[in-house]
Protein backbone atom coordinates (compact mmCIF):
# COMPACT_ATOMS: atom_id res chain seq x y z
CA UNK A 1 0.00 0.00 0.00
CA UNK A 2 2.94 2.59 0.75
CA UNK A 3 4.19 1.41 -2.01
CA UNK A 4 2.53 1.95 -4.53
CA UNK A 5 1.30 5.70 -3.08
CA UNK A 6 5.08 6.31 -2.99
CA UNK A 7 5.39 5.45 -6.46
CA UNK A 8 2.80 7.05 -7.91
CA UNK A 9 4.35 9.98 -5.54
CA UNK A 10 7.39 9.96 -7.50
CA UNK A 11 6.30 9.11 -10.59
CA UNK A 12 5.89 13.22 -11.30
CA UNK A 13 9.33 13.22 -11.02
CA UNK A 14 10.35 9.59 -12.89
CA UNK A 15 9.14 8.24 -16.35
CA UNK A 16 5.98 6.73 -14.95
CA UNK A 17 6.01 3.31 -17.03
CA UNK A 18 8.67 0.80 -16.25
CA UNK A 19 9.87 2.23 -13.36
CA UNK A 20 10.76 -0.97 -10.45
CA UNK A 21 9.59 -0.69 -7.09
CA UNK A 22 13.12 -0.24 -5.89
CA UNK A 23 13.32 2.57 -7.93
CA UNK A 24 10.17 4.29 -6.45
CA UNK A 25 11.80 3.34 -2.89
CA UNK A 26 14.47 5.90 -3.44
CA UNK A 27 15.35 9.30 -2.96
CA UNK A 28 16.01 11.13 -6.11
CA UNK A 29 19.59 11.79 -5.75
CA UNK A 30 21.14 8.55 -3.94
CA UNK A 31 24.11 7.23 -4.34
CA UNK A 32 24.46 4.26 -7.36
CA UNK A 33 25.04 1.29 -6.19
CA UNK A 34 26.97 0.51 -2.95
CA UNK A 35 28.66 2.55 -0.39
CA UNK A 36 31.12 0.23 0.07
CA UNK A 37 31.82 -0.43 -3.10
CA UNK A 38 32.76 3.31 -3.93
CA UNK A 39 35.13 2.52 -1.32
CA UNK A 40 36.98 0.46 -3.12
CA UNK A 41 36.71 2.08 -6.35
CA UNK A 42 38.11 5.44 -5.34
CA UNK A 43 40.97 3.84 -3.20
CA UNK A 44 42.06 1.85 -6.34
CA UNK A 45 42.32 4.39 -8.54
CA UNK A 46 44.52 6.54 -6.18
CA UNK A 47 46.25 3.39 -5.48
CA UNK A 48 46.60 3.46 -9.28
CA UNK A 49 46.94 7.35 -9.67
CA UNK A 50 50.26 6.87 -7.49
CA UNK A 51 51.38 3.87 -10.15
CA UNK A 52 51.14 6.23 -12.70
CA UNK A 53 52.77 8.90 -11.09
CA UNK A 54 55.73 6.64 -10.04
CA UNK A 55 55.63 5.47 -13.66
CA UNK A 56 55.95 9.23 -15.23
CA UNK A 57 59.13 9.54 -12.82
CA UNK A 58 60.47 7.12 -14.47
CA UNK A 59 59.94 7.60 -17.40
CA UNK A 60 61.66 11.32 -17.16
CA UNK A 61 64.86 9.93 -15.88
CA UNK A 62 65.55 7.77 -19.20
CA UNK A 63 63.17 9.17 -21.74
CA UNK A 64 65.17 7.98 -24.77
CA UNK A 65 65.16 4.08 -23.01
CA UNK A 66 60.93 4.11 -22.84
CA UNK A 67 60.44 5.70 -26.11
CA UNK A 68 62.73 3.15 -27.96
CA UNK A 69 60.90 0.57 -26.00
CA UNK A 70 57.49 1.34 -26.71
CA UNK A 71 57.80 1.12 -30.14
CA UNK A 72 58.05 -2.59 -29.91
CA UNK A 73 54.40 -2.73 -28.31
CA UNK A 74 51.28 -3.93 -30.52
CA UNK A 75 49.53 -0.58 -30.40
CA UNK A 76 46.58 -2.04 -33.02
CA UNK A 77 46.53 -5.11 -30.27
CA UNK A 78 46.23 -2.33 -27.42
CA UNK A 79 43.15 -0.12 -29.27
CA UNK A 80 41.07 -3.66 -29.98
CA UNK A 81 41.33 -4.33 -26.66
CA UNK A 82 40.70 -0.98 -25.67
CA UNK A 83 37.43 -1.39 -28.14
CA UNK A 84 36.63 -4.22 -26.49
CA UNK A 85 36.44 -2.46 -22.99
CA UNK A 86 34.37 0.29 -24.35
CA UNK A 87 31.97 -2.02 -25.53
CA UNK A 88 32.06 -4.02 -22.34
CA UNK A 89 31.09 -1.07 -20.52
CA UNK A 90 28.50 -0.02 -22.76
CA UNK A 91 26.85 -3.46 -21.95
CA UNK A 92 26.94 -2.68 -18.61
CA UNK A 93 25.74 0.96 -18.71
CA UNK A 94 22.84 -0.61 -20.79
CA UNK A 95 22.38 -3.82 -18.38
CA UNK A 96 21.62 -1.02 -15.51
CA UNK A 97 18.93 1.19 -17.17
CA UNK A 98 17.54 -2.43 -18.42
CA UNK A 99 17.22 -3.28 -14.61
CA UNK A 100 16.12 -0.46 -13.18
CA UNK A 101 13.52 -0.61 -16.02
CA UNK A 102 12.73 -4.14 -14.44
CA UNK A 103 14.01 -5.71 -17.86
CA UNK A 104 16.09 -8.04 -16.06
CA UNK A 105 15.86 -10.71 -18.62
CA UNK A 106 17.52 -8.27 -21.03
CA UNK A 107 19.69 -6.92 -17.91
CA UNK A 108 21.10 -10.14 -17.63
CA UNK A 109 21.77 -11.17 -21.74
CA UNK A 110 23.65 -7.71 -21.44
CA UNK A 111 25.60 -8.50 -18.17
CA UNK A 112 27.10 -11.43 -20.00
CA UNK A 113 27.59 -9.66 -22.93
CA UNK A 114 29.98 -7.72 -21.11
CA UNK A 115 31.36 -10.68 -19.54
CA UNK A 116 32.54 -12.17 -22.28
CA UNK A 117 34.02 -8.56 -23.63
CA UNK A 118 36.50 -9.18 -20.60
CA UNK A 119 36.90 -12.54 -21.35
CA UNK A 120 38.04 -11.27 -24.82
CA UNK A 121 40.07 -8.99 -23.31
CA UNK A 122 42.04 -11.85 -21.14
CA UNK A 123 42.48 -13.49 -24.27
CA UNK A 124 43.73 -11.11 -26.19
CA UNK A 125 46.28 -9.65 -23.36
CA UNK A 126 47.53 -13.12 -23.27
CA UNK A 127 48.19 -13.19 -27.05
CA UNK A 128 49.82 -9.81 -26.97
CA UNK A 129 52.09 -11.18 -24.06
CA UNK A 130 53.16 -14.43 -25.79
CA UNK A 131 53.97 -11.95 -28.52
CA UNK A 132 56.43 -9.94 -27.12
CA UNK A 133 57.86 -12.79 -24.45
CA UNK A 134 58.85 -14.69 -28.10
CA UNK A 135 60.68 -11.54 -29.08
CA UNK A 136 62.56 -11.93 -26.14
CA UNK A 137 61.09 -8.70 -24.37
CA UNK A 138 60.42 -10.00 -21.00
CA UNK A 139 59.65 -8.37 -17.46
CA UNK A 140 63.24 -7.82 -16.61
CA UNK A 141 64.68 -7.00 -20.34
CA UNK A 142 64.30 -3.19 -19.38
CA UNK A 143 62.50 -0.47 -16.81
CA UNK A 144 60.16 -0.17 -19.48
CA UNK A 145 59.14 -3.53 -19.94
CA UNK A 146 59.06 -4.42 -16.28
CA UNK A 147 56.30 -1.43 -16.12
CA UNK A 148 54.77 -2.62 -18.98
CA UNK A 149 54.26 -6.28 -17.65
CA UNK A 150 53.72 -4.97 -13.74
CA UNK A 151 50.91 -2.23 -14.68
CA UNK A 152 48.92 -4.44 -17.51
CA UNK A 153 49.30 -7.08 -15.59
CA UNK A 154 47.92 -5.49 -12.17
CA UNK A 155 44.86 -4.40 -14.43
CA UNK A 156 44.74 -8.01 -15.61
CA UNK A 157 43.83 -8.69 -12.25
CA UNK A 158 41.32 -6.29 -11.51
CA UNK A 159 39.44 -7.72 -15.13
CA UNK A 160 39.77 -11.21 -13.18
CA UNK A 161 37.93 -9.97 -10.19
CA UNK A 162 35.34 -7.78 -12.10
CA UNK A 163 34.61 -11.49 -14.00
CA UNK A 164 33.91 -12.81 -10.36
CA UNK A 165 31.41 -9.62 -9.74
CA UNK A 166 30.12 -9.80 -12.92
CA UNK A 167 29.48 -13.72 -11.80
CA UNK A 168 27.45 -12.52 -8.86
CA UNK A 169 25.61 -10.06 -10.47
CA UNK A 170 23.68 -12.81 -13.17
CA UNK A 171 23.49 -14.88 -10.21
CA UNK A 172 21.32 -12.64 -8.56
CA UNK A 173 19.50 -11.27 -11.34
CA UNK A 174 18.97 -15.27 -11.89
CA UNK A 175 17.19 -15.37 -8.98
CA UNK A 176 13.75 -13.12 -8.23
CA UNK A 177 14.52 -13.01 -4.61
CA UNK A 178 17.84 -11.75 -4.65
CA UNK A 179 17.40 -9.39 -7.54
CA UNK A 180 18.68 -5.92 -6.34
CA UNK A 181 19.16 -2.35 -8.87
CA UNK A 182 21.92 -2.01 -6.43
CA UNK A 183 23.65 -4.52 -6.67
CA UNK A 184 24.01 -4.09 -10.85
CA UNK A 185 24.83 -1.08 -10.37
CA UNK A 186 27.55 -2.15 -7.83
CA UNK A 187 29.05 -4.28 -10.82
CA UNK A 188 28.71 -1.42 -13.04
CA UNK A 189 30.54 1.08 -11.04
CA UNK A 190 33.71 -1.37 -10.92
CA UNK A 191 33.53 -2.66 -14.39
CA UNK A 192 33.63 1.07 -15.69
CA UNK A 193 36.87 1.90 -13.27
CA UNK A 194 38.50 -0.93 -14.98
CA UNK A 195 37.50 0.40 -18.13
CA UNK A 196 38.97 4.26 -17.21
CA UNK A 197 42.00 2.56 -15.82
CA UNK A 198 42.85 0.62 -18.68
CA UNK A 199 42.27 3.65 -20.60
CA UNK A 200 44.96 5.89 -18.84
CA UNK A 201 47.22 2.60 -19.11
CA UNK A 202 46.67 2.45 -22.61
CA UNK A 203 47.24 6.38 -23.00
CA UNK A 204 50.34 6.76 -21.01
CA UNK A 205 51.96 3.60 -22.30
CA UNK A 206 51.21 2.53 -25.55
CA UNK A 207 50.29 6.12 -27.04
CA UNK A 208 52.43 8.80 -25.10
CA UNK A 209 55.29 10.22 -26.96
CA UNK B 1 16.28 -14.57 52.72
CA UNK B 2 15.87 -10.96 53.40
CA UNK B 3 19.16 -9.60 52.85
CA UNK B 4 18.42 -11.58 49.01
CA UNK B 5 15.73 -9.81 48.23
CA UNK B 6 16.19 -6.09 49.58
CA UNK B 7 16.68 -4.67 46.14
CA UNK B 8 20.86 -3.49 45.85
CA UNK B 9 22.28 0.27 45.26
CA UNK B 10 22.79 1.20 41.81
CA UNK B 11 26.54 1.34 42.36
CA UNK B 12 26.32 -2.04 43.06
CA UNK B 13 24.50 -3.55 40.73
CA UNK B 14 26.76 -1.47 37.45
CA UNK B 15 29.94 -3.20 39.58
CA UNK B 16 28.16 -6.62 39.69
CA UNK B 17 27.76 -5.96 35.69
CA UNK B 18 30.66 -5.38 35.56
CA UNK B 19 32.81 -8.56 36.73
CA UNK B 20 29.74 -10.58 34.77
CA UNK B 21 31.05 -10.04 31.78
CA UNK B 22 32.74 -13.70 30.07
CA UNK B 23 34.49 -13.43 26.67
CA UNK B 24 34.67 -9.53 26.79
CA UNK B 25 37.56 -8.94 29.06
CA UNK B 26 39.79 -11.51 27.36
CA UNK B 27 39.18 -9.99 24.16
CA UNK B 28 40.27 -6.56 25.12
CA UNK B 29 43.74 -7.54 26.69
CA UNK B 30 44.22 -9.19 23.35
CA UNK B 31 42.94 -5.95 21.87
CA UNK B 32 44.70 -3.43 23.47
CA UNK B 33 48.13 -5.63 23.59
CA UNK B 34 48.15 -5.06 19.42
CA UNK B 35 48.93 -1.58 20.00
CA UNK B 36 51.65 -2.34 22.21
CA UNK B 37 53.30 -4.60 20.11
CA UNK B 38 53.31 -2.66 17.05
CA UNK B 39 55.20 -0.37 18.92
CA UNK B 40 57.98 -2.44 19.74
CA UNK B 41 58.29 -3.97 16.04
CA UNK B 42 58.37 -0.66 15.14
CA UNK B 43 61.18 0.26 17.52
CA UNK B 44 62.70 -3.44 16.27
CA UNK B 45 62.42 -2.75 12.68
CA UNK B 46 63.05 1.22 12.25
CA UNK B 47 64.42 1.97 14.94
CA UNK B 48 67.24 -0.54 15.94
CA UNK B 49 68.07 -3.07 12.97
CA UNK B 50 67.25 -0.44 9.73
CA UNK B 51 65.80 -2.80 7.99
CA UNK B 52 62.75 -0.66 7.58
CA UNK B 53 63.17 1.31 5.50
CA UNK B 54 65.21 -1.39 4.03
CA UNK B 55 68.88 -0.94 2.60
CA UNK B 56 69.51 -0.59 -0.66
CA UNK B 57 69.99 -4.07 -2.52
CA UNK B 58 72.59 -2.32 -4.57
CA UNK B 59 75.42 -2.33 -2.14
CA UNK B 60 79.15 -3.07 -2.81
CA UNK B 61 80.38 -5.83 -0.79
CA UNK B 62 82.31 -3.09 1.33
CA UNK B 63 79.22 -1.20 2.25
CA UNK B 64 77.80 -4.35 3.17
CA UNK B 65 80.24 -5.05 5.47
CA UNK B 66 79.85 -1.45 6.58
CA UNK B 67 76.49 -1.62 7.23
CA UNK B 68 76.86 -4.86 9.57
CA UNK B 69 79.39 -3.28 11.25
CA UNK B 70 78.18 -0.33 12.18
CA UNK B 71 74.83 -1.62 13.10
CA UNK B 72 75.81 -4.39 14.96
CA UNK B 73 75.15 -3.63 18.45
CA UNK B 74 71.66 -2.13 17.49
CA UNK B 75 70.83 -5.52 15.27
CA UNK B 76 71.78 -7.77 17.99
CA UNK B 77 69.79 -5.75 20.35
CA UNK B 78 66.82 -5.54 18.11
CA UNK B 79 66.35 -8.80 16.93
CA UNK B 80 66.68 -10.40 20.20
CA UNK B 81 64.03 -8.20 21.52
CA UNK B 82 62.36 -9.56 18.45
CA UNK B 83 62.88 -12.92 18.87
CA UNK B 84 61.39 -12.32 22.71
CA UNK B 85 58.44 -10.69 21.42
CA UNK B 86 57.40 -12.03 18.36
CA UNK B 87 55.07 -14.77 19.64
CA UNK B 88 52.77 -12.44 20.62
CA UNK B 89 51.95 -11.25 17.14
CA UNK B 90 49.51 -14.48 17.62
CA UNK B 91 47.84 -13.04 19.93
CA UNK B 92 46.12 -10.75 17.17
CA UNK B 93 45.91 -13.02 14.58
CA UNK B 94 43.57 -15.16 17.26
CA UNK B 95 41.56 -12.12 17.71
CA UNK B 96 41.00 -11.89 14.52
CA UNK B 97 39.94 -15.71 14.07
CA UNK B 98 37.72 -15.23 17.15
CA UNK B 99 35.90 -12.95 15.01
CA UNK B 100 35.96 -14.77 11.66
CA UNK B 101 34.54 -17.60 13.73
CA UNK B 102 31.73 -15.59 14.49
CA UNK B 103 30.84 -15.12 10.59
CA UNK B 104 28.47 -17.31 8.82
CA UNK B 105 30.65 -19.14 7.10
CA UNK B 106 33.04 -21.68 8.91
CA UNK B 107 35.98 -21.68 11.12
CA UNK B 108 37.67 -23.25 8.10
CA UNK B 109 38.36 -19.62 7.22
CA UNK B 110 39.54 -18.90 10.31
CA UNK B 111 42.22 -21.88 10.89
CA UNK B 112 43.49 -20.64 7.23
CA UNK B 113 43.93 -17.13 8.04
CA UNK B 114 46.04 -18.65 10.98
CA UNK B 115 47.67 -21.12 9.53
CA UNK B 116 48.97 -18.77 6.52
CA UNK B 117 50.32 -16.23 9.02
CA UNK B 118 52.02 -18.34 11.08
CA UNK B 119 54.00 -20.42 8.04
CA UNK B 120 54.31 -16.78 6.48
CA UNK B 121 56.03 -14.98 9.57
CA UNK B 122 58.77 -18.21 9.57
CA UNK B 123 60.73 -16.76 6.74
CA UNK B 124 59.37 -12.75 6.26
CA UNK B 125 60.25 -12.41 10.30
CA UNK B 126 62.09 -15.10 12.18
CA UNK B 127 63.97 -16.24 9.16
CA UNK B 128 64.76 -12.69 8.37
CA UNK B 129 66.13 -12.03 11.79
CA UNK B 130 68.33 -15.09 12.43
CA UNK B 131 70.31 -14.22 8.88
CA UNK B 132 70.90 -11.09 10.65
CA UNK B 133 72.20 -12.28 13.51
CA UNK B 134 73.96 -14.88 12.31
CA UNK B 135 76.17 -12.05 10.57
CA UNK B 136 76.56 -9.97 13.16
CA UNK B 137 77.54 -13.29 15.40
CA UNK B 138 80.99 -13.51 13.65
CA UNK B 139 81.46 -10.27 11.81
CA UNK B 140 85.13 -11.29 11.02
CA UNK B 141 83.43 -14.37 8.32
CA UNK B 142 84.15 -14.49 4.81
CA UNK B 143 82.90 -11.08 2.95
CA UNK B 144 81.03 -13.05 0.72
CA UNK B 145 79.50 -14.99 3.24
CA UNK B 146 78.22 -11.67 4.55
CA UNK B 147 76.51 -10.63 1.27
CA UNK B 148 74.76 -13.74 1.22
CA UNK B 149 73.76 -13.05 4.76
CA UNK B 150 72.41 -9.93 3.67
CA UNK B 151 70.50 -10.81 0.52
CA UNK B 152 68.93 -14.26 2.46
CA UNK B 153 67.60 -11.81 5.04
CA UNK B 154 66.53 -8.61 3.19
CA UNK B 155 64.82 -10.97 0.58
CA UNK B 156 63.28 -13.37 3.25
CA UNK B 157 61.71 -10.08 5.11
CA UNK B 158 60.05 -8.51 1.85
CA UNK B 159 60.00 -11.16 -0.40
CA UNK B 160 57.76 -13.73 1.50
CA UNK B 161 54.59 -12.72 -0.03
CA UNK B 162 52.71 -16.11 -1.32
CA UNK B 163 51.17 -16.97 2.23
CA UNK B 164 50.40 -13.10 3.50
CA UNK B 165 48.60 -12.67 -0.22
CA UNK B 166 46.62 -16.13 0.87
CA UNK B 167 46.15 -14.55 4.63
CA UNK B 168 44.00 -11.72 2.79
CA UNK B 169 42.43 -13.27 0.15
CA UNK B 170 41.15 -15.30 3.11
CA UNK B 171 40.57 -13.02 5.15
CA UNK B 172 38.38 -10.33 2.24
CA UNK B 173 36.44 -13.32 0.80
CA UNK B 174 35.56 -14.45 4.33
CA UNK B 175 33.62 -11.16 5.06
CA UNK B 176 31.85 -11.04 1.58
CA UNK B 177 30.72 -14.29 2.34
CA UNK B 178 29.69 -13.83 6.06
CA UNK B 179 25.69 -12.86 6.17
CA UNK B 180 26.21 -11.81 10.24
CA UNK B 181 27.55 -8.59 9.00
CA UNK B 182 30.79 -8.83 11.68
CA UNK B 183 33.18 -6.62 9.66
CA UNK B 184 31.76 -4.25 6.83
CA UNK B 185 32.20 -4.89 3.37
CA UNK B 186 34.44 -2.67 2.30
CA UNK B 187 37.18 -3.43 4.51
CA UNK B 188 37.50 -6.83 2.47
CA UNK B 189 38.11 -4.07 -0.47
CA UNK B 190 40.79 -2.45 1.53
CA UNK B 191 41.99 -6.44 2.20
CA UNK B 192 42.20 -6.77 -1.55
CA UNK B 193 44.35 -3.92 -2.10
CA UNK B 194 46.85 -5.99 -0.09
CA UNK B 195 46.73 -9.21 -2.34
CA UNK B 196 47.53 -6.89 -5.03
CA UNK B 197 50.53 -5.02 -3.43
CA UNK B 198 51.95 -8.68 -2.40
CA UNK B 199 52.14 -9.27 -5.80
CA UNK B 200 53.43 -6.30 -7.08
CA UNK B 201 56.46 -6.90 -4.67
CA UNK B 202 57.16 -10.51 -6.36
CA UNK B 203 59.76 -8.23 -8.81
CA UNK B 204 61.80 -7.69 -5.76
CA UNK B 205 63.64 -10.75 -6.47
CA UNK B 206 64.86 -9.50 -10.20
CA UNK B 207 65.81 -6.15 -9.27
CA UNK B 208 68.74 -4.31 -7.76
CA UNK B 209 67.41 -0.65 -8.16
CA UNK B 210 64.52 1.11 -9.21
CA UNK B 211 60.77 1.18 -8.04
CA UNK B 212 60.06 -2.56 -8.17
CA UNK B 213 63.22 -3.09 -6.19
CA UNK B 214 63.36 -4.40 -2.33
CA UNK B 215 63.51 -0.56 -1.18
CA UNK B 216 61.76 0.84 -4.19
CA UNK B 217 59.25 3.01 -4.58
CA UNK B 218 56.35 0.08 -5.24
CA UNK B 219 57.38 -2.52 -4.37
CA UNK B 220 58.54 -1.17 -0.37
CA UNK B 221 56.58 2.72 0.25
CA UNK B 222 53.32 2.10 -1.66
CA UNK B 223 53.12 -1.41 -0.10
CA UNK B 224 54.05 -0.18 3.39
CA UNK B 225 51.64 2.90 3.24
CA UNK B 226 49.00 0.60 1.83
CA UNK B 227 49.43 -2.00 5.24
CA UNK B 228 49.83 0.47 7.34
CA UNK B 229 45.72 1.71 6.35
CA UNK B 230 44.73 -1.52 6.42
CA UNK B 231 46.28 -2.41 9.95
CA UNK B 232 44.30 1.41 11.26
CA UNK B 233 41.17 -0.10 9.19
CA UNK B 234 40.74 -3.53 11.35
CA UNK B 235 42.24 -2.41 14.63
CA UNK B 236 39.22 0.30 14.65
CA UNK B 237 36.79 -2.25 12.95
CA UNK B 238 37.72 -4.63 15.39
CA UNK B 239 37.24 -2.65 18.38
CA UNK B 240 34.18 -2.11 17.02
CA UNK B 241 33.20 -5.86 16.76
CA UNK B 242 34.21 -6.32 20.35
CA UNK B 243 32.00 -3.68 21.16
CA UNK B 244 29.38 -5.30 19.36
CA UNK B 245 29.74 -8.15 20.25
CA UNK B 246 26.15 -9.81 22.42
CA UNK B 247 27.08 -11.01 25.58
CA UNK B 248 27.10 -14.67 26.05
CA UNK B 249 27.11 -15.30 22.44
CA UNK B 250 27.65 -18.98 21.18
CA UNK B 251 30.51 -19.07 18.73
CA UNK B 252 30.47 -21.92 16.33
CA UNK B 253 32.87 -24.42 16.67
CA UNK B 254 33.25 -26.52 13.95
Amino acid sequence: MTLSTDASALSTAMPPENASVEDAQRPKDYLPGDFNMWVFVLGDMIIFAIYFIIFMVERTRDRTLFLASQQHLYQTIGLINTLVLLTSSWCMARAVRATRSGNSVQALRLVIGAAFCGIAFIAIKVVEWSLEIHHGYTLPRNDFFTFYFMLTGVHLFHVVMGLVILGVVVRELRNPDLRRVSMVEAGATYWHMVDLLWIVLFALIYVMR
Amino acid sequence: MTVISTPATPTKAVDAQKYRRPGKLDQWICFWSVPIFFTLFGLIFVALTRVMPPPSPNLTTTQVLYFFHHHALTIKIGFTMLMVVVGFASWTNGLVATHMKRMSVGSVWAYGYIAALAVGAIPGCIFAAFAFLTAVFRPDRNPHVMVLLYDMGLLMFIGSLGCFAAQYLIFALAILLDKNKIFPKWLAYVTIWQVVTEGLAAPVFIFKHGPFAWNGAISFWQGTAIFVFWQVCLLYLLHRAIKDQPLGEAVQDI
